[in-house]
Formats: structure tokens, C-alpha cells, sequence
């Protein structure tokens, strides 16, 4: 019988046990899936968006179902980082790496919430939401014009010494542009992708479904969109990359680690499957085995030409 | 309002999944280490049954009342009545016996019961009515309790004749096509059933103009009242907050974490679909 592989991996400095996260806005604050996963199966997760007050996020309709995805608008709803650092944190197991998803309307208020959450302990390293698609300013306004891009992470990463992860948005023109300018300001690593802008249309009403109009598209309709962007953003700088996008299975995240990621989060499948982080990781750990490979971290851009 | 045993995530066999008139079908589920829910509790299953190979398109799982639950020893049958409306029901209808459904549950808060000396009213409106039979069966134990099942037509009242088994329960039905019952709409034996009660607790599970009418019939009437509210929810147990519901006092809950039972005065019903 063979020894069992080595699946860890660095992400920018934070030392995962294995390269399965879960996603920012699709895993609460973590101890809503106690009942069905054991937390410290998963390499780490990233929290919802906080920003600096509470928000209570848009007006519903919020979501529709879309062929093989799901539309969300849901305007950033977080209880706010004081709130999360007295009540969310202190019930997360030990030994959970936590990523803080960060969120702002303006450079300044990104600052902020770091700074209230730098050095706070169990947070293992921040996550830059630069690309949410459905709030009405701030988010993706950063992660679509480079020079705003680089006025947010030169502001981040004067704000906190610890793993900065930039989570970029896919509606963009060449993502590797954006990504260069991250590693240019000293950002630690990437997270790519966010949602796709989209919208849907009730024929009954004649009215765009969500009320907000504009939402954002995942699940497994944007997987091979997110595989290309995570390929192309791999060939454009050396600091690692958090696939992200529609990733459902073992095979899913492999895939991405071939393309460069050097982990993957899961999103919209924690919704159908609760327990899908922790089978992922097995199926991650089967295929090493199988494939004679003794740590994941050789997959990681190991694509033939 | 409170919550059953801890939510588990299983695979369940289906032993059954017949028509049960109209649009309308009836499930049963064997689910093994299932905790138990309580009455008005829902659990996600799988839009059809679990393929050999995933399928992702529909892919949400759909929230469902969970009708009725017989326990044995280490398993638990669970039955589930729905209504075909789309793509993902359809799916659901396919399901073969020997198959299995994805099922995560039980989830939400229940109907709190009635109170020594209160009637029990429940009203309950097309697909509606599946999450009032756990509560029926319950309420019967504890004081007088009555029922009014409305539908379109007589074909599409689900499980009307387990309504009629449950001893002691009195049941009323009103068909807008008079078919059966009372011609209109089921609020008419309500309002007259509330007129002549003292003390009642009242619940409702229905459209949502039948809610609100029935809600605003027992605010007027002093006496407290119970709605259990759908929604589309991409998980059912807080995290996706797709089923927000804006309520009276300007913020949102989440029809699968703090529902989808509520106190009808909270409600803010003009917010509603």
C-alpha cells in the first residue's frame, strides 16, 4: 500500500494543509456547515465580504437559477467586522486557517477593516474582494480599471503585514494585466475568479428577475471560463493563484492546479452538497495515489505542452 | 419556533413516487439516521434523482414541506408531497423506486403548537398544504384543532384524505371550481370557524395573497397567527442568503434560517412576490 501524498501547499504564505478553501460569500462564517463536514478537513476558508459596518444587502428577488449556474445579487449582506471578530470567530474551531474576505467602497475603508482585523488571531491571511459585481459602488469599480487596481492594493498593502490574496474580477478585458499589477503592489497572491456579470429575464412580468438587475453568474456553466483565466493569469506572474470557478469535483480542482492554481476554492457546490469540500479533498488525495504522485504541489503547472 | 434535531446530509432510497392527482405527487423516502423534524420543517432534495453521472443542469436543489415521518429503529421514512411546476419537479417525478434523492434536513423552524385552551386553526392553500399535516396530527393531541384546505380544483387537494384519517380533526375544503367543499376561497370557513372561537391560534401555509388575508383576518380578531413562507433558496441552511424576505421592522430574514415559520405580524406582506 502506498504512503499517503503530501497535500500541502503554500498560498502566498499561508500554509494550507491541502489546496481545498471554500469560497468567500458561499461558506457563512463557517459553523454553518459543522453539521455536515468536519472544519478542519478543509485547507482553509474564506469568509464572507465584511466591511467596516453591517449591511443588509439587496432587496429580493437575490438569486435565479440559470442552466448549470446561479444568478446572485446579494449586496454584500455581513454582520460587519466587529461583529465578526467578537461573535463569528471566537466559535470557528482552532486549526481552521480563516482568510477574512475584505470589502470597501472606497480604498480607505478596505484600510480600516484591516487594520481592525490584522494581527486578531485564527486570521490567517486577508482576501481583497475587488470585484463584486452587484453593489452599487466599490468592488468591482476596482477590479475592472487598472488605475484604480493599483491605487486599492498599494492602499491594502500598506494597511497589513500579513498574506494578502486579491480576488480578481473576470470582467475584464486581459486578466493578466491585472493580475501584473497586483504582484507589482505586493499583493501575495491571487484569487480568480469572481462571478460573471449577467442578468435573466421573467417573460411573465417582462422584468429583469433580480431586483437589483445585474448579478453575478457561478457554478459549473463558468468553470471552463474560470480554467482559461486562471491559464492565462499563471503565464503572467510568479506569485500563487486560488482557482475559483465552478469547481464541483476532484477532477475540477485538479484541473485547475494543472493550469497553475496552486488551491482552489469552492463555491456553489457547498450549497448542493455541504460535505463537498471534504470529498474533494479525498478525490484529490485518491488521484495522487493513483497517479504515483507523492505531493499535490508537483501538479501545480505541471500542464504538457 | 424552534428547530429539530442536528440537519444531516443523505442519500436517500426512494420507496415510493406515485401521482396523487392533479399536478400533484407523493414521495417516500427511506433516509437512514434521519433526527426527526418537527412540524413545519422542510428539508432540500435533489431536483431528480441522484444521477450515475452529475448532472448540474437544473442544478439547485428545491426546498420541500416534509409531510409526514414514520420512525423505525434506526430509519425513517419520510414522505413528501409536491407539485410539478417545473423542470427540477419534473426531474423529481422521474425518480424510480431503488433510485436515491439527495436530501439535506431536516431545516428551519417549526410551528410553535397551540397553547392549552386555544383552538387550532390551520389554513392551508394548494402546495401549501403539505407543511400543516405534521402540525395537524400534533395539534389534534393537545385541544380542539380544525383544518381548511383550499385548491383550485378538487384534484389538486394534496393528501386530503390523510387530513380525514387524523381522529378528532375537523376539516373543511373549499375548491374555487366548487368540486369539492365550498365553492371559493378557503378563507370563507376560516372566517367563520375565527368569528366563533374565543381563543384561537392560527396558521397558515399557501399563496401568498391567502396568507395575508388570513393574517390580517387574525390580527383583526386579536388572536396570534402563524405563517410559514416559501422562497427559492439556492442551500436552505443560511449561507447562500437567497431567501431573504424583507420583514415589518425593515430587515431581512432568511425564509430558511429564521422561517420559514414566522409570526404573521412581522411580516412585512407588500415586500412579498
Amino acid at each position: 500500500m502506498s504512503a499517503a501524498a503530501d497535500l500541502s501547499v503554500d498560498l502566498g504564505g499561508i500554509a494550507l494543509r491541502n489546496p481545498v478553501l471554500t469560497a468567500s460569500g458561499t461558506f457563512g462564517y463557517g459553523t454553518e456547515f459543522s453539521p455536515f463536514l468536519d472544519l478542519r478537513t478543509l485547507g482553509g476558508f474564506v469568509t464572507k465580504s465584511l466591511t467596516l459596518l453591517p449591511r443588509a444587502g439587496n432587496y429580493p428577488p437575490r438569486i435565479a437559477e440559470t442552466p448549470a449556474g446561479m444568478l446572485n445579487a446579494i449586496g454584500l449582506e455581513n454582520v460587519g467586522v466587529e461583529v465578526f471578530v467578537r461573535e463569528k470567530l471566537p466559535v470557528i474551531p482552532e486549526d481552521v486557517p480563516v482568510i477574512a474576505s475584505v470589502f470597501g467602497t472606497e480604498a480607505a475603508e478596505y484600510a480600516e477593516v484591516l487594520k481592525r482585523l490584522s494581527g486578531v488571531p485564527k486570521v490567517a491571511g486577508f482576501e481583497i474582494n475587488a470585484s463584486c459585481p452587484h453593489v452599487k459602488s466599490g468592488g468591482i469599480e476596482f477590479g475592472q480599471a487598472p488605475e484604480l487596481l493599483v491605487q486599492l492594493v498599494r492602499a491594502v498593502r500598506r494597511a497589513t503585514p500579513q498574506p494578502l490574496l486579491i480576488k480578481l474580477s473576470p470582467n475584464v478585458t486581459s486578466i493578466a494585466e491585472m493580475a501584473r499589477i497586483c504582484e507589482g503592489e505586493g499583493a501575495n497572491a491571487l484569487s480568480l475568479i469572481n462571478t460573471l456579470q449577467a442578468l435573466d429575464v421573467n417573460l411573465e412580468t417582462r422584468r429583469l428577475v433580480l431586483k437589483n438587475g445585474l448579478g453575478g453568474l457561478s457554478g459549473p456553466a463558468i468553470r471552463p471560463v474560470a480554467l482559461r483565466m486562471v491559464y492565462q493569469a499563471a503565464r503572467a506572474v510568479r506569485i500563487p493563484i486560488c482557482g475559483i470557478g465552478g469547481i464541483s469535483s476532484a477532477e475540477d480542482a485538479l484541473k485547475f492546479l494543472l493550469c497553475g492554481a496552486t488551491a482552489v476554492q469552492l463555491g456553489t457546490i457547498n450549497y448542493l452538497n455541504p460535505a463537498a469540500a471534504a470529498e474533494i479533498v479525498d478525490g484529490i488525495a485518491a488521484y495522487l495515489v493513483r497517479a504515483g504522485c507523492s505531493r499535490v504541489r508537483d501538479l501545480i503547472g505541471a500542464l504538457e505542452s | 419556533m424552534s428547530r429539530g434535531g442536528v440537519p444531516l446530509r443523505a442519500a436517500a432510497e426512494v420507496l415510493s413516487n406515485q401521482p396523487a392527482g392533479g399536478c400533484n405527487w407523493r414521495l417516500l423516502l427511506r433516509v437512514p439516521g434521519w433526527p426527526g423534524a418537527r412540524p413545519g420543517q422542510f428539508a432540500m432534495l435533489s431536483p431528480g434523482a441522484r444521477a450515475a453521472c452529475e448532472r448540474w443542469d437544473p442544478l439547485l436543489p428545491r426546498p420541500m414541506a416534509i409531510y409526514r415521518e414514520r420512525a423505525y429503529s434506526a430509519e425513517t421514512e419520510i414522505e413528501i408531497l409536491y407539485k410539478v411546476t417545473g423542470r427540477g419537479t419534473a426531474l423529481l417525478a422521474e425518480a424510480r423506486v431503488d433510485q436515491s434523492v439527495g436530501v439535506v434536513g431536516p431545516l428551519g423552524r417549526s410551528f410553535p403548537l397551540p397553547a392549552a385552551g386555544e383552538d387550532a386553526l390551520l389554513v392551508g392553500g394548494g402546495t401549501g398544504i403539505a407543511s400543516l399535516y405534521a402540525l395537524a396530527s400534533l395539534s389534534v393531541q393537545r385541544g380542539p384543532t380544525a383544518v381548511f384546505l383550499g385548491a383550485r380544483a378538487a384534484e389538486d387537494l394534496m393528501g386530503l384524505d390523510d387530513f380525514r384519517a387524523i381522529p378528532e380533526l375537523r376539516v373543511e375544503v373549499a375548491t374555487e371550481d366548487g368540486g369539492a367543499g365550498e365553492r371559493g376561497l378557503v378563507t370563507q370557513p376560516f372566517e367563520r370557524a375565527l368569528a366563533s372561537s374565543p381563543r384561537a391560534a392560527v396558521y397558515a401555509c399557501g399563496p401568498t395573497p391567502m396568507m395575508r388575508a388570513v393574517a390580517e383576518s387574525a390580527a383583526k380578531a386579536g388572536q396570534r397567527c402563524f405563517v410559514s413562507l416559501e422562497n427559492s433558496m439556492a442551500c436552505g441552511f443560511g449561507v447562500c442568503l437567497g431567501c431573504a424576505v424583507p420583514q415589518r421592522d425593515g430587515v431581512f430574514s432568511l425564509v430558511c434560517r429564521e422561517g420559514p415559520v414566522f409570526a404573521a405580524d412581522a411580516v412585512d406582506w407588500s415586500g412579498l412576490a
